[in-house]
């Protein structure tokens, strides 16, 4: 910034020098080049590095999702729309409530102002206690941010059969499964008797020798059907379904399909997880903040909080209709 | 001296100024002294902040109606997007307007967000040739290997023969 330095003689003695102090005591005065605070100074420009890479990630996003040929369908990859409508709901609510603070701050109303504050904490908890439930959904359904997520076929081709295959010829897995072949019919569920005998259909289709295209598409959908809309959580299955194979039989882990659902994991987890980043940041200054007292003093500090809170907010109001509703 | 030796942004003389001048011209320009619970009373007020927050909601709830049944335009997607876009837009500015305090900052804002927007927009452009177009023209082994629309009917229709044979 243009801040102009002027050196401003004093009348009295600071026992100090500087370079050019030839006659007495230099004191070194600055006159901002913008009318802010320095704080709220570098937490903007902070905010416009931010706006930049997380532009970059939805702009990446975006590039990626219409340049791809497939991309799942939100109900394919187990995204509630109404869950996130309610963590969008529940992030709007505590950026009102941190700028309700800072309104009390400012008139010093302590005990209001970390009452707002606390609210605010807790919100961004229950927000990331609602998206950790989002990632368990997408977890159990065997889609990871990690190594596993190796087990999404883009396609139920040739490959996929003979990754099922695969699987189904592990050792540790061949004793599990004749575990289960051998198994009383009273000691299942009548969820799991039905899911054994699918099983066995689908190890004989996977071996078989001829089998068509249409055959790995009944396999995948075996294993894991593509939920149809609105079915898109917890008990969410296609109609006539006692539920994938790899939901019954969590031990499976048979390779599952998602077309496009590989490229789907990897923004979704970058950016849902960059996000959930910035929110733990953000509740972390708001417990810092809370252990002082929020008198008009410290509304600078709270001012900027506040700006970085609302940034955090603003990024989800984006996600939100990218990833649920497109 | 008048100078109040204790503020960190107290007044400067410029040439040809006396203290009393700079502290004038301070008391008139610097809104950054009094920053704690100077000059930026005259907006803001919990009662906008409340208006502001029902607006959000409704445009929440209105972005949310593309997902119900009741929405007209179900198997054009793009009248979707561009209704949700639109209402993300408006949600952002009134954040950015009302909560982020930005309607009421002096004219540096312009400095700091126009030029991150308009990198970001690029950035976003930047990337359509090699990323947005990249399947246009691909070899043959990726052909074979990435996923088509034909996947997914193809395993709407397995769905479908399951649903049939169970009941």
């Amino acid at each position: 910034m243009n801040a102009s330095a002027i050196s401003v003689p004093h009348g009295h003695d600071h026992g100090h020098h500087d370079g050019h102090g030839h006659h007495g005591h230099v004191t070194l005065q600055y006159q901002p080049g913008l009318p802010l605070s320095k704080g709220k100074l570098i937490m903007w420009l902070f905010l416009s590095t931010e706006i930049m890479f997380f532009a970059a990630l939805l702009g990446s996003y975006v590039v990626l999702r219409f340049g791809a040929a497939v991309w799942p369908k939100p109900h394919h990859v187990h995204l509630s729309e109404p869950i996130g409508a309610f963590n969008t709901f529940v992030l709007i609510c505590s950026s009102v409530t941190i700028v309700l603070a800072l309104e009390a701050a400012r008139v010093n109303k302590v005990g209001l102002a970390k009452a707002w504050m606390l609210l605010t904490l807790l919100l961004g908890t229950l927000f990331l206690g609602i998206k950790a439930y989002e990632y368990q959904a997408k977890f159990s359904h065997g889609i990871y941010p990690w190594k596993p997520r190796g087990l999404i076929y883009e396609r139920p081709d040739l490959y996929y059969g003979s990754a099922v295959r695969a699987r189904l010829g592990e050792p540790a897995m061949i004793d599990r499964l004749k575990e289960l072949d051998d198994a009383a019919a009273d000691t299942l569920s009548a969820e799991q008797v039905a899911a054994r005998t699918r099983l066995q259909q689908v190890r004989k289709m996977v071996a078989s020798p001829d089998q068509q295209a249409f055959d790995l598409a009944v396999v995948a959908d075996q294993i894991m059907p593509l939920p149809a809309e609105g079915a898109a959580h917890g008990e969410g299955h296609a109609a006539g379904h006692g539920g994938g194979l790899n939901d019954v039989f969590p031990w499976l882990r048979l390779p599952i399909v998602i077309p496009g659902g590989n490229m789907w994991a990897s923004t979704y987890f970058l950016m849902t997880g960059f996000h959930a980043i910035h929110v733990i940041v953000g509740l972390i200054v708001f417990a810092i903040l809370l252990s002082y007292r929020l008198d008009a003093k410290r509304a600078g500090m709270i001012e900027n909080a506040g700006l970085y809170w609302h940034f955090v907010d603003l990024v989800w109001i984006f996600l939100f209709p990218l990833l649920y509703l497109f | 001296m008048s100078h109040p030796a204790h503020d960190p942004h107290g007044p400067v003389t410029r040439p040809g100024e006396t203290a009393d001048q700079a502290l004038e011209y301070s008391a008139a320009h610097d809104h950054v002294a009094e920053n704690a619970h100077g000059d930026e009373h005259g907006h803001g007020g919990v009662g906008k902040y409340l208006l502001v927050f029902l607006a959000l909601c409704g445009l929440t709830t209105m972005s949310f109606l593309t997902y119900s049944p009741a929405w007209p335009w179900r198997d054009q997607p793009q009248v979707g997007w561009a209704f949700m876009m639109a209402v993300s837009c408006t949600k952002a500015l009134l954040v950015v307007l009302f909560f982020m305090h930005v309607l009421w900052e002096a004219n540096w804002k312009y400095v700091l967000t126009i030029p991150a927007a308009m990198m970001a927009i690029f950035l976003a452009i930047m990337l359509i040739p090699d990323i947005g177009m990249r399947n246009r023209m691909v070899s043959q082994e990726r052909a074979l290997h990435m996923a088509r629309a034909s996947d997914v009917k193809l395993l709407e229709k397995a769905a479908e023969a399951a649903a049939d044979a169970a009941h």
